[in-house]
């Protein structure tokens, strides 16, 4: 670490894992539900509240990753300090604010009634001011520094922008839900699948570069042709879901083709990854543990966002899972893979550059323990909810039988999921032990007296 | 490479005008897609309530949502107006058991702008969605989709599938008469005072006619 201001990134990093605890306390109270019959919960936290909340500290506590590690990164790629740490600070304030009384306010019923963008709208346009303070620091930063754009960082801001724009078609309530849910999917596909993924490109391509020694110009000529291609890819593939919400027939041709192409970059990153990560033993400092994350993130990215959704993407067979575990499944295992994994894996690239620690190596602490229980119990995740899932489609969307009907003869598969959720609980304890250890400074030692040089003449 | 990555740039830019383009298309086709001309005060009220209770998170709409509930794109068309309203005027007691819908003590000037709502949902031309069943279940008895239709099965169980509140009905038609049945449905409380099992009085008479048949068949 070079820069006093890049110190920022462990205050919004503590922030988000505090709130990723959360959510999978949230998660598990939902697949409680899912196993008993009975609710004693029904009137105080019913399911839609635990979705709710374990919905939106997903999207909170990624977005403090992300824009914690984007302070950390743009000092570093142009080396000068962030514009303003104060901004920055009272920025988190207003994100953490905005999200407590989101969260409460959902207990009495104070919701906007969308999935994803249940926030009420003048928490909406709070959320707007946090991210325009964001844009605007971050953009001081790049402008009034004598260090030209990396094409990382340009990659980074753009995917950033394109961030708040999108947001904003979730904001106006619509009285017709086709349109409604029309202009909805500019928020939620467009930052999965569009800006989402032009922040974590940039981020990874930084990490790699940092990470494995591996020159620059080769990583980043990469970034472009993959951030075109998820654009080029993405954008129309948005068409993947107005198959069947009362939007013309001529997007079943579009959003399928289209979308059955999303896979490539996301093939391309993994590639790219794997290839730099070969070369990664030559350095002499090793995080281990970062690369095993970011390595494992690129893996996981391909298969819950590339195959998982590849496997439904075509309106002949989305016309029969649209709508059941099959996405549930896709949906953690894309998230976990794809953001999840890079925020994880972007807080053992930073922490110990703050702290002054040395990097974790999987052998002490709980590094490696939190990394294969947590693994391990979403891939168990996953894979219980797409059996639900394919055994869902059947029975309900096949042979024609009663939703509650079915959803008993999948409760084997919800009682899966719940151990699963409960030792992916377990390694979310141990991550969080593990990364607060690592973002603890060290104990002030005796002053290192530093060799006084002679003045250079 | 600054070539190709020229050409990746114009396709992206362009794929983006495309997707506008569309965009224009699309909004001008759905309108008569969605019937936008019957979207009435009352049927925004009902979104507006549908937005205020949240149902999105237990419920998917279009398939889009919660999974932990029924889809209700088709709700009214399946279940029919009555049944709608007598169902969210207290969920619970129309289905006791199993996973529940809380009751949110609707007043009837929201239940009507919610099933107004529903009603208009149901119209969307949703490019043939949900689709229908292939399976064996189209064979099925009359009786017996109406029986599953109205949740029976969440206290009564035929031949093992179904609940266990209410008496198993596997023999039903050995025990009772079709005319013994129909009194059932109509007033449960004419043969046992205080029975919890809600009245059906509100099905269409063909319908009991047709449940009072099928139960009655099962000897």
């Amino acid at each position: 670490m070079r820069y006093q201001s890049q110190k920022l990134a462990r205050e919004y990093f503590l922030a988000a894992l505090l709130l990723f605890l959360l959510q999978v306390v949230f998660g598990i109270l939902g697949s409680v539900k899912y196993v008993w019959g009975y609710d004693p919960l029904l009137n105080i936290v019913p399911f839609n509240v635990a979705r709710t909340i374990h919905l939106n500290l997903l999207v909170f506590w990624l977005l403090l990753a992300l824009m914690g590690a984007t302070y950390y990164m743009v000092a570093d790629e142009i080396q000068t300090e962030i514009y303003s740490v104060r901004l920055a600070r009272i920025q988190l304030g207003i994100l953490l604010v905005s999200g407590v009384v989101a969260v409460v306010g959902y207990f009495f019923q104070w919701s906007f009634g969308m999935p994803f963008l249940e926030q009420p709208t003048f928490i909406k346009l709070l959320i707007v001011v946090a991210a325009l303070i964001f844009l605007y620091n971050i953009g001081m930063t790049m402008f009034t520094s004598h260090h030209q754009l990396t094409r990382t960082t340009a990659t980074l801001l753009g995917g950033m922008g394109m961030l708040a724009i999108m947001f904003l078609f979730g904001i106006p309530f619509m009285s017709n839900l086709s349109i409604q849910y029309y202009f909805w999917w500019w928020v939620i596909h467009l930052w999965v699948e569009g800006a989402w993924e032009l922040i974590a490109a940039a981020l990874v391509a930084w990490a790699l570069i940092k990470l494995t020694g591996v020159p620059r110009r080769r990583v980043e000529g990469w970034v472009f042709a993959e951030v075109a291609l998820v654009l080029l890819t993405g954008i129309i593939g948005t068409g993947h879901h107005y198959f069947w919400i009362g939007t013309p027939h001529y997007w079943l041709w579009w959003g399928g083709i289209f979308s059955a192409a999303e896979p490539i970059p996301i093939m391309l990153m993994l590639v790219d990854g794997v290839r730099s990560l070969l070369k990664a033993r030559t350095l002499a400092t090793v995080n281990t543990m970062a690369l095993a994350w970011l390595g494992a993130s690129t893996f996981v990215h391909f298969m819950g966002a590339g195959v998982w959704g590849f496997g439904q993407t075509l309106p002949q067979i989305n016309r029969w899972t649209h709508g059941t575990q099959i996405t549930a499944s896709h949906g953690h295992f894309a998230f976990w893979g794809a953001y999840g994994m890079l925020a994880i894996a972007l807080m053992y690239t930073i922490l110990p550059e703050i702290s002054g620690r040395k990097p974790a190596n999987g052998k002490e602490g709980l590094s490696f323990s939190a990394f294969l229980s947590l693994n391990f119990s979403m891939i168990f995740m996953v894979m219980a909810l797409l059996i639900a899932g394919i055994v869902q489609v059947y029975l309900q969307r096949v042979m024609g039988r009663d939703f509650l009907e079915v959803q008993e003869h999948l409760r084997l598969w919800f009682q899966v999921r719940l151990v699963a959720g409960a030792i992916f609980t377990v390694g979310t304890v141990a991550l969080l032990w593990d990364l607060f250890r690592l973002a603890r400074p060290l104990p002030a030692t005796e002053p290192v007296t530093q060799p006084k040089l002679a003045p250079v003449s | 490479m600054a070539a190709s990555r020229n050409v990746l740039s114009a396709l992206t830019i362009m794929s983006a005008i495309v997707f506008l383009g569309m965009t224009v298309d699309t909004l001008r086709k759905m309108p008569a897609r969605t019937h936008s001309d019957q979207i009435s005060d009352q049927v925004v009220e009902g979104k507006r309530l549908w937005q205020h209770y949240d149902c999105n998170d237990c419920h998917t709409i279009l398939g889009i949502g919660g999974y932990y509930a029924p889809d209700v794109t088709k709700s009214y068309s399946v279940r029919g107006e009555a049944w709608l309203q007598q169902f969210l005027k207290n969920p619970p007691a129309m289905h006791p058991t199993g996973r529940q819908m809380p009751n949110l003590r609707l007043a009837d000037a929201e239940i009507g702008p919610v099933v107004a709502y529903l009603k208009w949902v149901s119209e969307i031309d949703t490019n043939g969605w949900p689709p229908s069943p292939q399976g064996v279940a189209r064979q099925e008895p009359e009786g017996h989709k109406i029986f599953l239709a109205q949740h029976c099965n969440t206290c009564h169980a035929i031949q093992g599938s179904g609940g266990t509140l209410g008496p198993d009905l596997t023999h039903e038609g050995s025990h009772q008469t079709e005319a013994w049945i129909l009194d059932q449905l109509n007033n449960p409380a004419s043969h046992k005072a205080g029975s919890v099992m809600p009245s059906f009085a509100q099905l269409p008479g063909r319908e009991k006619e047709e449940l009072a048949e099928y139960l009655g068949g099962l000897k």
